[in-house]
């Protein structure tokens, strides 16, 4: 049953694949571009950047959005940048070495096929947003700035502000809007994507629900393109926004789409601590934090001083004592596990014993207070608006928190799931970040796969295949519709006596503590039989109040919450399987003598891709061949 | 706990666009005062499930003041007292145990009302399809340092790019005009040499719109100013006129 | 065609409002600095009226201006006020200024009212002193003076007489405070229409523009107290 899956990537050396491609794909008669239309789902980075430039080269384009506006995705809260191989410091950037330092960021369990076409052209995506009039940080003398990121040895990251997710957003809105103005696409707010409708075994059309009259609505077209971010809101506390989901994604893998790597999830080290169980969501704050911020905890359990009362010695440094050569600018993951482990010990602090200090008190007196504001003095005033603290003068409490998931629906190197006519961009597919996504390398991935991968593929896939003409009547759309329906009403009529949002925190507990930051095999075994258990819970005792026929956001976060615990054991089960620690999966049954990650690539140097079937999931698997670069292991002693 | 609030809510409630609406009375004793202002009305949702009652509709997203779903006007004043702070920012400890807040929605012909608290911001869409961007064709594009701009410039740009369509400065202009929105917007892109060539057909078509859309006339209050999350400047609308005053002279 | 349309954008609205509003400011400044010349006795301020009145053709190219400025604005402020209503038909329960940077004040949420009274005063001012006695159309011999051999209109009698009455000089004088109120918002914000403003000039253009109302309106009072208490 389980078969090996193949990514279709071009022939000829790396640096070459991607023209190769481009040479050889069918093209579209510009006339007959009219004539197909497109599904776009989602308006983040992907989604915006896809639409627009999908219709600008004619096609017509139908566009989808949860939000009342397309502007509002997501993408829009990134807040460091963008990364491009212009070299423009002359620092000697070039896009093998963006290659490279993304593949090996990703502990190497990506496809090198992809992720260097995501260099080639990350440098068109820095033009075309200047084009657009994206305001990028500039210097004195007219040109674009760049800065270090995330601990590259270059610097490579452009960015507007603490805002480039905003800025490149509202770019690739624009030029949406530029279409819509246009007639070229159609735009449909306020709808959720409920179902895939698969004719003939292509991907031909959605059915969505209008959120504000709660019709269904039938839409078909020749191809679907699925851009609807990551599930991180799985663990009920993320840094995703209230309404990010997995339902549209999940949907699709429920009509044959394989979801790749779903246990591969990034836990960013500095976000601000939760501070009661009334929580709703996480802030992250940029990590640039620990440029001058030192990270500790009190050496002693259950030191409840106030952190100015507890003297040098009783302190402990934990991230500059085990990796003095790195110190507190290790990698997001490592950073992370070491947050979670001084808490483990009891030696947390703040209210909840859920934090770590991230101090300034040293950075201040060596460098002034002035110069700590400069370079940190939006990031200081968020913190203080959020917590009522003033870290200028008490240290920071930081918290990992759920930022990005890296696992998604597989792709091949076209962008194409295995259900012919299902394209999947952005955070929702699993295609370039591996196990781990190095910081500002999601907006670059989000912009590539809609303004300069998608225009192509797509093409081939029109231009190769025939279209039977469809009225949205098939039976197929029925079906969809109906099953759509059916889960409304019952999700209505069951009236118990829990909430949708006690649901979805209880999940968020479960699969934070077992499939968070460090995973077991007894744990995730735990984890799996809570999941099942609290969803059949959910179908017997959920509460949604109203109607079907208003606006109602009851109703439609219990639809995902629905999917969502179905999600979750599918993260467990693949952590289970995946026995190794790479990336952001760390298996404490997979450390070194030190505690640190140990991957092992004889064995899972592979995509792990679950079908969907009747009778469970089953594994496929694509292997990973890697013909350039060498697998080394991460080390930050 | 010194940190527990009891708060008690008056909050506009309307089933529908075309119903009549109006305040109901509740009160929310487990308030805290590190909760945000959306985070009290969960918890006053979640009261509400229990009783067997609708809850509150709110439009919100992103939840850290960047995405501009959120924003009720609360006691008289859109997004709440907290200056440049969107309302899923505000947090409860600048209220004190017993007050009592009025929540409204954004009021205006431009933003009919969808339910309770949710408004339909569409017409901020529309304002920007008519020409609130840069045409600049996928893959047409030059390299990006071919063409240096005054930091300067690019800083101001950016200033007036931080707008996040939420609709403040319209729920809070006594005239319900939406001239900020739409002068950020038309500001950013004539500080840009990319704007240049459709500077005049641009602020035409978008103030033309604006006016379409059924938004007042700006009586210079500044009022959207005080209110926006991002504290843009009306400068912007300031720039807005003189554009159009070239584009007028065309 | 294109140019009505375009000044009846929001836009052109603002411009016509703004252009005639300084104009008017002008106008009022003008008129209250002439007005000081009752402090150089009445015959000085005889010869400024008479010589105002002797321009012919040019003052009534002034006058007509000055009639078209005053419609303009009124007429767009107006509109500006009724697209108000339109543009929020249901207004809040609670209301209030956020301050700091709002510049909303009674005066500019009061435009609408004090622009409306002013307008009904200048008319019953232009009854009151152009057309009254010895004026155009009233012609009056108690009215007559003869300075240096011309014979011209007695207007500081005429002056003198109306702000002896009491309840003319109360209600003058509070017209003219109202004027104040309406030039401290009106100055900057029609240079802010005008899109002459720059944010760090912005509150010191208030400022001085609030000053120069205050001006204007003291400049205005001052001359019937002093007639009315019997200093002049």
């Amino acid at each position: 049953m389980s078969t090996v899956l193949d990514s279709k990537i071009p022939a000829g050396p790396l640096k070459d694949k991607w023209d190769n491609y481009k040479n050889t794909i069918k093209l579209v008669n510009p006339a007959n571009k009219r004539k197909h239309t497109v599904l776009v789902v989602g308006t983040g980075l992907a989604g915006g950047s896809a639409a627009a430039t999908l219709a600008e080269l004619g096609y017509n384009v139908k566009s989808f959005c949860i939000q009342d506006s397309p502007r509002r995705a997501h993408s829009i809260a990134a807040q460091g940048g963008i990364n491009a191989a212009k070299n423009y410091p002359n620092d000697g950037d070039t896009v093998w070495r963006l290659f490279y330092d993304t593949i090996k960021g990703g502990d190497y369990r990506s496809r090198e096929a992809n992720v260097h076409r995501l260099a080639q052209v990350s440098n068109n995506i820095i033009d075309q947003c200047v084009a657009q009039g994206v305001p990028f940080a500039r210097e004195y003398g007219g040109l674009l700035d760049n800065r270090s990121f995330g601990g590259a040895q270059v610097s490579r990251t452009f960015y507007a502000r603490g805002q480039t997710g905003q800025q490149l957003l509202l770019g690739a809105y624009q030029a949406m809007s530029r279409q819509i103005g246009a007639g070229n696409i159609e735009m449909l707010s306020r709808r959720e994507m409920l179902d895939l409708v698969v004719v003939d075994g292509k991907a031909r059309g959605i059915i969505t629900r209008n959120l504000v009259t709660g019709e269904y609505e039938r839409h078909f077209g020749d191809a679907v393109l699925l851009c609807t971010g990551g599930y991180g809101n799985v663990y009920y506390l993320s840094t995703n926004a209230k309404n990010s989901n997995v339902t549209a994604a999940w949907r699709c893998h429920k009509r044959g789409a394989y979801f790749a790597n779903p246990c591969y999830t990034q836990i960013h080290p500095t976000c601000i601590p939760v501070s009661g169980d009334y929580q709703s969501k996480l802030t992250l704050m940029s990590e640039s934090l620990r440029n001058d911020g030192r990270v500790w905890v009190p050496k002693k359990q259950g030191d409840d001083r106030h952190p100015q009362d507890i003297p040098e010695e009783d302190r402990d440094y934990y991230l500059e004592r085990r990796y003095p050569s790195f110190g507190n600018l290790v990698p997001r993951d490592v950073a992370s596990r070491n947050a979670k482990m001084a808490t483990d010990e009891g030696r947390g602090v703040g209210e909840t014993g859920l934090a770590v200090y991230l101090d300034f008190a040293d950075s201040i007196k060596r460098l002034g207070r002035d110069v700590i504001e400069a370079r940190y003095g939006n990031l200081f005033e968020m913190y203080e608006r959020i917590t009522g603290e003033n870290p200028y003068e008490v240290p920071m409490r930081i918290f990992p928190a759920v930022h990005y998931t890296m696992g998604g629906l597989w792709v091949d190197y076209e962008l194409q799931s295995n259900v012919p006519g299902l394209f999947v961009l952005g955070e929702a597919n699993f295609s370039d970040h591996g196990a781990n996504r190095l910081g500002a390398s999601a907006l670059m991935q989000g912009l590539a796969d809609g303004y300069f991968v998608i225009p192509y593929t797509l093409g081939n896939y029109i231009a190769g295949n025939s279209f039977s003409a469809i009225t949205g009547n098939e039976e197929a759309f029925n079906e969809a519709e109906s099953a759509a329906d059916a889960r409304i009403q019952k999700l209505l009529s069951i009236q118990g006596t829990k909430t949708v949002t006690e649901f979805h925190r209880e999940l968020g507990q479960i699969i934070w503590d077992q499939v968070g930051m460090s995973r077991t095999a007894s744990g995730l075994r735990t984890a799996i039989d809570q999941v099942s258990a609290l969803r059949e819970e959910f179908w017997q005792n959920v509460r949604v109040p109203g109607e079907p026929t208003t606006y109602n956001k009851n109703l439609e976060f219990a639809g995902r919450v629905a999917d969502f615990l179905e999600l979750g054991e599918l993260m467990a089960r693949d952590a289970l399987e995946r026995e190794e620690s790479c990336g952001g999966h760390f298996r404490e049954e997979h450390q070194s003598a030190e505690g640190e990650a140990m991957r092992k690539d004889e064995d899972f140097t592979h995509v792990s891709a679950w079908q969907h079937t009747e009778s469970g999931h089953v594994l496929h698997k694509e292997n990973l061949d890697f013909e350039n670069v060498q697998l080394t292991t991460r080390s930050y002693k | 706990m010194a940190n527990s609030m009891n708060i008690t809510l008056k909050v506009w409630r309307q089933a529908g666009p075309d119903v009549k609406g109006g305040f109901e009375t509740y009160q929310v004793p487990d308030a805290n005062a590190h909760m945000s202002f959306l985070e009290l009305l969960d918890v006053l949702n979640e009261q509400l499930i229990k009783e067997g009652n609708d809850p509150v509709e709110f439009d919100h997203d992103c939840r850290e003041g960047i995405c501009g779903s959120c924003g009720v006007v609360i006691d008289g004043v859109a997004h709440g007292p907290q200056k440049r702070t969107a309302c899923c920012q505000l947090h409860m400890r600048h209220y004190r145990d017993g007050d009592t807040i009025v929540i409204e929605p954004w009021r205006a012909e431009g933003f009919p009302i969808i339910k309770d608290l949710v408004v339909d911001r569409s017409a901020f869409d529309r304002i920007i399809a008519s020409g609130g961007y840069i045409s600049a064709n996928t893959g047409a594009a030059q390299d990006a340092n071919s063409l240096p701009i005054a930091k300067a410039d690019a800083d101001l740009a950016m200033d007036y790019a931080t707008c996040i369509g939420c609709g403040a400065c319209v729920a809070a202009c006594p005239n319900a005009s939406a001239s900020l929105f739409t002068a950020a917007k038309i500001a950013q892109l004539s500080l840009l040499p990319q704007g240049d060539p459709e500077r005049k057909t641009r602020v035409k078509s978008m103030v033309d719109q604006m006016a379409e859309e059924g938004f007042g006339d700006c009586s210079n209050h500044a009022e959207c100013e005080a209110v926006c999350p991002k504290g843009i400047s009306i400068s912007s609308i300031s720039r807005m006129r003189r554009e159009y005053v070239k584009a007028m002279t065309d | 065609m294109s140019l009505l349309t375009n000044l009846n954008s929001p836009i052109g609205k603002k411009l016509v409002t703004g252009i005639t509003g300084l104009g008017l400011t002008i106008f009022v400044l003008m008129h209250m600095i002439g007005n000081l010349s009752m402090f150089s006795g009445d015959d000085a301020y005889n010869e400024y009226a008479h010589f105002l009145a002797s321009l012919g053709p040019l003052l009534y190219a002034v006058e007509a201006g000055l009639v078209l400025f005053f419609l303009a604005h009124a007429v767009n402020g107006v509109k500006i006020w009724m697209g108000k209503r339109k543009a929020r038909p249901q207004g809040y329960a609670v209301y209030k200024s956020a301050g700091g940077p709002s510049m909303q004040s009674s005066s500019s949420r009061s435009m609408i009212i004090t622009g409306i009274i002013l307008l009904v005063f200048t008319v019953f001012h232009l009854i009151s002193f152009k057309f009254g006695s010895g004026g155009p159309g009233n012609a009056d011999a108690a009215y007559l003076t003869t300075i240096d051999g011309v014979e011209m209109r007695d207007l500081a009698k005429l002056v003198r007489e109306k702000f002896a009455l009491p309840w003319y000089t109360i209600g003058y004088t509070a017209i003219m405070l109202l004027l104040v109120t309406h030039l401290r918002h009106g100055i900057w914000s029609a240079l802010q229409s005008l899109g002459a403003m720059r944010p760090s000039l912005s509150p010191a253009v208030y400022t001085i523009g609030g000053l120069l109302g205050l001006g204007i309106g003291l400049g205005f009072i001052v001359m019937p107290l002093a007639l009315f208490f019997g200093w002049l």
